[in-house]
């Protein structure tokens, strides 16, 4: 089953929409009367997009969605999402993929904050920059992330992957301020630059191929070591936390 | 007249020990408080009628008209914006949150761009904390991050610490040691013990220095961090050592600088670590006089503390999505109304030009940089000179703020009751 969903140009364009039944077993369970909204306003699916929808489907994973216009003020595509397939062309709103557990979500262009908030398996793969919070948890929640793949291809904002328990998550460029902090367990990775990076991580394990700017004080430099042909420093910590994480970074900068 | 005891609404100390003198239903004289305080008792600059934007002008509405005018405006929108409430009392914040509900919009309070990092840490490992009372009959180290309550609560130091009595100390003034931690050497930082003069930005560093000092990990703490030696944090950490009962105060230096929340996280954590040497605990300097009250007031309504989405019918919270500086940089409001707060002076541009585009209507006593954004302003008497309601110290303790002289004008309760009536009237809701 193919489902196509273009977005329409509204009046206020700048109000968010809340959508989170788009996802694949929505349209394969039967979509009739889908909603959406904008603001307080629970509007028809078809106010919003204009759908089609071509083929069946024997199972969620033979569902495919696929998002054209500008959808980037749409939110929660493809929340609690257990199988099937996403492509969003263009950039998307927050909290794409929150919760999700299975399936693929492809961004082409950039996505809002939030990305695959608490995800618990399943892949997101973004083409362009995610925003703050990138693999993260809900607020005052204590285990973010904890299955599945986010990679980003571009850079991603603040706090991305803060408390990570589980997963993994790859940023190709620079990751902002406070990459990992609080991360328990899994793995992040970060291809470009960075800043205090895994601060009070207990757990888990990061690699930085670029530098960590302001690098946080409380690690403890174990030596030198060869991961996949490339030579790191590996620190241990965070030890202000009696933390276990290992981090490996190329270069590093204190704020002394 | 002599009004004795009498409540400052102004800062988050609520000095309860003003003396106000009143002739003619007019304040003459203000006893006890400090220039902040004073100011307010003597500002004379109040609106006395609702008016509405006519052109490039005002006219003069009745209070029918400006309650009518907010109710459409709040009923037609798509998600409307309910800001400010640190500047009034409960009984109002009470119907704000009721009208919010009922409209399906958002509220939040000044929280948002103050204390708001302080409550989403305290979300994460829990707050040591207790009332100023406590710090005051028992704080022998008193540290201060990131404010500068000479300045900004002037009379914190005189009532509750550095200058104070305190009932288990001999000589409170002598006993008692100040910590300043700031970047720039303030007026608080020349009367301190010791100051520790941090780099901008060095906040997070310099606690997570701190923790592994008292947890025996000095060893492997660089020469200098942030700007600051180890020695200085060593010799800090024994200061707290030393204590027998530790109170820290922290600022906007801490809660809006790099980190935001994760600083006031890793602030908690010491003081959760050097509580298992002695005692200490941490507060924040709260600024407008009842923002506390918000935060206590929504979240035994809602759950939450600000930054509250009723869009959906039930309560959302993700400060940073749902907080008011990010709806209304990002343009995610289609109207807004405002209770005793200015944003026109203290948000970014991008916010203002949005509130310039949208209906807004302002409850405010006096005119602000914010009327400059308002279709309508409403005028109300002020909590605490003329009106009296509930406030929350910055400890949490609940203070009933008293009137002074006659009001002429309604109250915010009011007000916001007479539109929240208007709406139930419209809606049918019961
Ligand atoms: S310290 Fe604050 S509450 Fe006390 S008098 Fe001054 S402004 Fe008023």
């Amino acid at each position: 089953m193919k489902v196509t969903l273009e977005v329409k140009p509204r009046r206020k364009p700048y109000l968010p929409i809340e959508a989170e039944g788009i996802m694949p077993r929505t349209f394969f369970e039967g979509a009739d009367g889908l909603t959406v909204y904008r603001g307080n306003k629970e509007l028809a699916l078809e106010e919003i997009f204009s759908v089609a929808i071509e083929g069946e489907a024997a199972s969620v994973d033979e569902v495919a969605i696929e998002i054209l216009g500008d959808s980037s003020r749409i939110k929660r595509i493809g929340e609690y999402m257990d199988g099937g397939r996403i492509h969003i062309a263009g950039d998307i709103g927050m909290h794409c993929g929150n919760f999700m557990s299975a399936g693929e979500i492809v961004i082409d262009g950039n996505a809002d904050a939030w990305l695959g908030r608490e995800m618990r398996g399943g892949a997101i793969r973004c083409h362009g920059n995610a925003g703050d919070y990138c693999g993260a948890g809900y607020r005052g929640e204590k285990r973010g992330m904890r299955g599945g793949t986010v990679e980003v291809l571009g850079d991603a904002g603040d706090f991305a992957a803060e408390t990570l328990a589980g997963g993994t998550v790859i940023i190709h460029g620079n990751a902002g301020d406070l990459a990992g902090v609080d991360m328990k367990d899994g793995v992040l990775t970060i291809m470009g630059e960075t800043w205090r990076a895994c601060a009070n991580m207990s757990g888990g394990t990061c690699y930085v191929h670029g530098t960590v700017h302001d690098m946080i004080p409380t690690f403890r430099n174990v030596g030198r070591e060869t991961v996949g042909g490339e030579v790191f420093t590996r620190f241990a910590g965070d030890i202000a936390n009696r933390g276990k994480g290992t981090l490996f970074i190329r270069n590093y900068k204190y704020m002394d | 007249m002599k009004h004795y005891d009498v409540v400052c609404p102004f800062c988050g100390c609520l000095c309860d020990d003003l003396e106000i003198t009143v002739e003619n239903n007019r304040i003459i004289g203000v006893d006890n408080g400090c220039t902040l305080g004073n100011a307010k008792f003597m500002g004379k600059e109040r609106l006395s009628s609702p008016i509405r934007r006519n052109g490039d002008g005002w006219e003069t509405i009745s209070y029918e008209e400006a309650v009518g005018y907010t109710v459409d405006m709040l009923l037609e929108a798509d998600r409307p914006l309910l800001y400010g409430w640190s500047g009034t009392h409960g009984e109002a914040q009470c119907t704000g949150v009721h009208m919010c509900e009922l409209v399906g919009g958002i509220i939040d309070s000044t929280t948002s761009v103050c204390h708001g990092p302080s409550i989403l840490a305290i979300q994460e490992v829990g707050h040591p904390g207790c009332t100023l009372g406590r710090v005051k009959n028992r704080a022998d180290v008193v540290i201060y991050w990131g404010c500068n309550p000479l300045e900004a609560h002037p009379r914190h130091m005189s009532r509750y610490t550095t200058y104070a009595d305190g009932y288990f100390l001999d000589n409170a003034f002598r006993e008692r040691k100040v910590i300043v931690v700031d970047v720039r050497k303030t007026e608080t930082a020349r009367v301190a013990d010791e100051f520790v003069r941090i780099k901008p930005g060095g906040d997070y560093a310099v606690l997570s220095a701190l923790r592994a000092i008292v947890r025996g990990k000095g060893d492997m703490v660089p020469a200098s961090v942030a700007g600051v030696s180890r020695s200085q944090l060593e010799r800090m950490v024994a200061m707290c050592k030393d204590a027998k009962f530790g109170a820290v105060f922290f600022g906007l230096g801490l809660t809006m600088t790099k980190g935001k929340y994760k600083n006031i996280r890793n602030a908690i954590e010491l003081v959760d670590e050097l509580s298992r040497h002695t005692k200490f605990t941490i507060t924040p300097m709260r600024g407008h006089w009842n923002v506390y009250g918000s935060n206590e007031v929504f979240t035994w309504m809602t759950g939450y503390p600000y930054a509250i989405d009723f869009c959906r019918g039930i309560a959302f919270y993700n400060p940073g999505e749902t907080s008011a500086i990010d709806i209304l940089a990002r343009k995610e409001c289609d109207a807004c109304l405002i209770v005793g707060s200015d944003p026109g002076a203290h948000f970014p541009r991008g916010c203002a030009e949005h509130l310039a585009d949208i209906p807004v209507v302002v409850i405010d006593p006096v005119p602000t940089m914010t009327t400059a954004f308002a279709n309508v302003q409403i005028p109300v008497a002020v909590s605490g000179i003329d009106a009296e309601g509930t406030a929350y110290r910055m400890d949490g303790v609940p203070i009933r703020v008293k009137k002074v002289i006659e009001p002429t004008l309604p109250s915010d309760s009011e007000v916001l009751g007479d539109i929240f009536a208007r709406m139930k009237e419209a809606t049918g809701y019961d």
